[in-house]
């Protein structure tokens, strides 16, 4: 891939692209000193070890956990929030259950069905797998106590307390370590004690969920891809990057995850069942856009009450007149509309949107590390991911089936637990070596030692005005990404290296601009790679489906230099 | 200005551990503070969390917000 | 003094008593700078408060105050004392409950569940000093409801409700000021003045009592 661009180029090309510039870094102070409020020399060292290092409290480190666990491995699991109250396992509220004794569709035809809304996209083995595992994990939840309250902590807690696996929370995972080629652990640092945290670990199992650019209206602020990253940065491959969410957010307060979706995180959560869609979301970005971005409303038709915009991503024959973005396109929004209702707009999103509320995200399930297997194996021998961390595409780069996405983290992150656990179980453990562990541990607290340097905050703003508007990532052109793509290289180049950090919070922010920074630039390759329009990923340029060339996803990985390489995989085939 | 007051704290702590962005941590006289602000994402589940119901959250952001067009 | 004068002086104490326990507490919180929440919620909250207030009246109606409360028969004043006293205690028995009831309307953590949170932070300053205030305000209401059945003599009981009282106002007192949802600089300054004055004077009874015996 050509996409070696200098300034000069950037800006003959750009243009009126001048505007990105003033969007970026409103009111947040920019380079300054660096008053940190503690020294690199009060953080304590911890080490730990086990069989199985489950990173990730929600949904599918969950599962993870308990599986590997009831497998016979010893188990560690450490999440980056609390359990069940971070990432996007709180605010998923419908879970899909295909019950085989009153399902309307075999298996067969499911999985064929949801094959042709994700116009191949999804990988029929993990679409499979998730019909006919969803049943096992929805009992257990109810065993748990799952459907009984709109909050999961307890439910979640119940599992792992019976069974006394040792739980960290808070704790901020930035590495993970590799020895010998094989996985050998991770390392992070707690958000609350001054300390590093060291683990040595068989296997480990990334329950690290997807992420975005912090974007406003949809609650994933906290996931910035970081499993993912830290994943690339050993040698993982990685895949689904050119998909995208299109989830829009209320017009006023558009920030507002809670009131922008109505009453649902008020929700006890409740199963769903068959119902396939295509739900694109990103056909109002389209609309948006050649319509002069005026003010879009939520109709009964869609976006500004079904009037026709010719053009656009399109749907497979058969699965139109859904309205896009709605409810629908929410697979973990889950609960569908009242009768009579469907197809309005979704709960709370009556009157005027505005596009970019999960900016940053693909489509569930469909980006993260590539599976080399159906176990949610990755290329890295004892490197697991499940959930939203796995690029199992399982319902391709579409939402496809409602509920299926918070499914399909159960079931993947139990397939990934007793996998790992099985794994562990003939692997001995690779030692940490000490040079690592210093390299790593000077690495990670580098921020705080800096006199001066740019604020997390700014650069996160600065990024966000380059990648969140609608003609940059949504209504995808060659010109404009390349002109992003620029953009970001400077961040990363040039920026990156000099982010500080006054406290521990801050810390935090600094890795996740690292993660998000690194994912705005394989986006906008994938996404320039990709020539062709299909599912969510649209191309003014190339709108139209290219089967010849592009029945295939695109994997990313770090070559031996450094450099960020891609890759086709034809779909229906394995790694 | 997201989530904007803490009243009638017990202490308890459960909000700084629930909060997904870590917006909450306790004072030195051990109450909730909501010390970065500027990190909510206006999700509510501190305040549904919170055993004594001392949390408001208003809907704005503290800070300019930046969306796909509008 | 005569009897249209004694039921003037009588009248402006009760509306004295009225203002400052009840007027001016309500006004305060009417004027407090925090965020109103639904009916239900500022209602107990509101109950609680002025229940809380009717508390440190206690001192006030009672034989600490005998000089203020000269125009009135004291059987009467003990007889309000009792009332007051029975039913706002029955108030507050309820009162580490009242905090979880609106849960049984909304969605969130369940009332239960907010409650053994709750339970589970009594080492805390502010609630172990509510949960001791919360122990020694029955305690103090049982030893009244059989006083006649404890085996004391009456004087030996009015020095124990005395001691329970004190207690009670000093620990509730900081509970309100440490955990209370609507403390104000203002609200602060009204409870430790009006629950002071009530504990100086019962100290200042004692002291009275026990060298008036002595000599």
């Amino acid at each position: 891939m050509g996409n070696n661009i200098n300034r000069r180029e950037f800006i003959s090309l750009s243009g009126g692209f001048a505007g990105m510039a003033a969007l970026a870094s409103m009111g947040i102070s920019g380079w300054g000193d660096n008053e940190a409020e503690l020294t690199v020399d009060e953080i304590e060292s911890k080490q730990h070890s086990c069989d199985v290092l489950v990173i990730g409290g929600g949904m599918a480190g969950l599962f993870a956990a308990i599986k590997a666990h009831d497998a016979g491995a010893k188990v560690l699991f450490v999440s980056k929030g609390r359990l069940g109250s971070s990432g996007q396992t709180p605010f998923a509220k419908g879970i899909f259950e295909y019950d085989p004794k009153n399902a309307k569709l075999t298996i067969d035809e499911f999985v064929e069905k949801v094959s042709l809304s994700a116009i191949g996209t999804n990988n029929r083995v993990y679409t499979r797998q998730l019909a006919e595992h969803s049943k096992a994990r929805v009992d257990e939840l109810r065993e748990w106590g799952f459907f009984e309250s709109p909050l999961y902590n307890k439910s979640f807690s119940k599992p792992i307390n019976e069974r006394q696996i040792p739980l960290m929370e808070r704790i901020t995972i930035t590495n993970l370590i590799k020895e010998n080629g094989k996985i050998a652990g991770a390392a992070g640092f707690s958000i609350d004690e001054k300390e590093v945290h060291f683990f040595n670990a068989k296997s480990v199992i990334l329950c690290t969920g997807a992420g975005g650019f912090k974007p406003n209206g949809f609650p994933i602020c906290d996931l910035t891809h970081d499993g993912t990253i830290m994943a690339y940065n050993i040698g993982a491959k990685v895949t689904g990057k050119e998909w995208n969410d299109g989830h829009p957010a209320k017009e006023k307060n558009a920030a507002a995850s809670f009131d922008g979706w109505g009453d649902m995180f008020l929700q006890k959560p409740s199963t769903t069942d068959i119902n396939i869609r295509h739900d694109l979301g990103v056909d109002m970005n389209y609309q948006a856009y050649v319509g002069g971005g005026g003010s879009m409303r939520m109709g009964p038709q869609g976006p500004n009450g079904g009037a026709s915009v010719k053009g656009g991503p399109q749907r497979p024959a058969g699965l139109d007149n859904q309205m896009p973005g709605g409810q629908g396109s929410k697979p973990e929004g889950g609960k569908r509309p009242p009768k009579g209702k469907e197809g309005g707009a979704p709960p709370g999103m009556s009157g005027g949107v505005v596009g970019g509320s999960s900016a940053g995200m693909s489509i569930h399930k469909s980006e993260g590390l590539v599976p080399i297997n159906d176990k949610c194996e990755s290329n890295i021998p004892g490197l697991y991911a499940a959930g939203d961390a796995l690029g199992s595409h399982m319902a391709g780069g579409i939402y496809t089936q409602i509920g299926s996405s918070l499914a399909g983290s159960a079931v993947q992150g139990a397939v990934a637990g007793e996998a790992a656990a099985e794994y562990s179980g003939k692997t001995e453990i690779q030692k940490l070596s000490k040079s690592k562990i210093n390299t790593i541990q000077s690495e990670i607290f580098a921020p705080l030692k800096r006199e001066s340097g740019y604020s997390p905050a700014w650069v996160t703003q600065t990024l966000q005005g380059i990648m969140i508007p609608n003609f940059v990532l949504y209504v995808k052109k060659e010109s404009i990404m390349r002109a992003a793509l620029a953009y970001v290289v400077e961040l990363r180049e040039s920026h990156l290296p000099y982010l500080r950090a006054k406290d521990l919070h801050e810390l935090r922010l600094v890795h996740e601009t690292r993660n998000m920074i690194i994912t705005a630039e394989m986006k906008l390759k994938a996404s320039l790679m990709r020539k062709e329009s299909r599912c969510s990923h649209y191309r003014m340029d190339y709108p139209e489906i290219d089967h010849e060339n592009w029945d295939a996803w695109i994997n990313i990985f770090k070559g031996d230099n450094g450099e960020m390489l891609f890759e086709k995989q034809a779909f229906d085939s394995w790694s | 200005m997201a989530i904007n007051n803490i009243s009638g704290c017990i202490g308890c702590g459960v909000c700084v551990k629930t909060c997904p962005t870590d917006v909450i941590r306790l004072n030195s006289k051990g109450k909730a503070e909501i010390k970065y602000p500027e990190d909510c994402q206006i999700c509510h589940l501190c305040r549904m969390y919170c055993p004594v119901d001392a949390i408001t959250i208003t809907p704005e952001k503290s800070i300019p917000v930046i969306v796909s067009w509008g | 003094m005569g009897v249209i004068m004694e039921k003037r002086v009588k009248q402006f104490i009760w509306i004295f008593a009225i203002g400052i326990f009840i007027v001016v507490p309500g006004f305060t919180y009417s004027l407090g700078d925090f965020p109103r929440r639904s009916f239900l919620k500022e209602t107990i909250s509101l109950l609680t408060l002025l229940s809380f207030f009717v508390m440190i009246l206690m001192f006030y109606l009672s034989r600490i105050n005998r000089s203020t409360l000269k125009p009135f028969k004291m059987a009467k004043v003990l007889k309000w004392h009792k009332a007051l006293g029975y039913i706002f205690v029955g108030i507050l028995i309820f009162h580490p409950f009242f905090v979880i009831v609106p849960r049984y309307f909304e969605a969130g953590i369940s009332p239960g569940d907010a409650f053994s949170e709750i339970l589970s932070n009594l080492d805390k300053q502010g609630l172990l000093f509510g949960l001791i205030a919360w122990s020694t305000m029955i305690l103090l209401g049982v030893t009244s409801f059989f006083r006649d059945k404890l085996p004391m003599t009456y004087k030996t009981w009015r020095i124990v409700h005395g001691i329970l009282s004190l207690v009670f106002l000093f620990l509730a007192s900081l509970h309100v000021i440490q955990t209370g949802r609507h403390m104000s600089a203002a609200f602060i300054s009204l409870i430790l003045l009006l629950s002071g004055i009530g504990i100086a004077m019962l100290i200042r009874r004692y002291i009275l009592d026990s060298t008036s015996e002595k000599s």
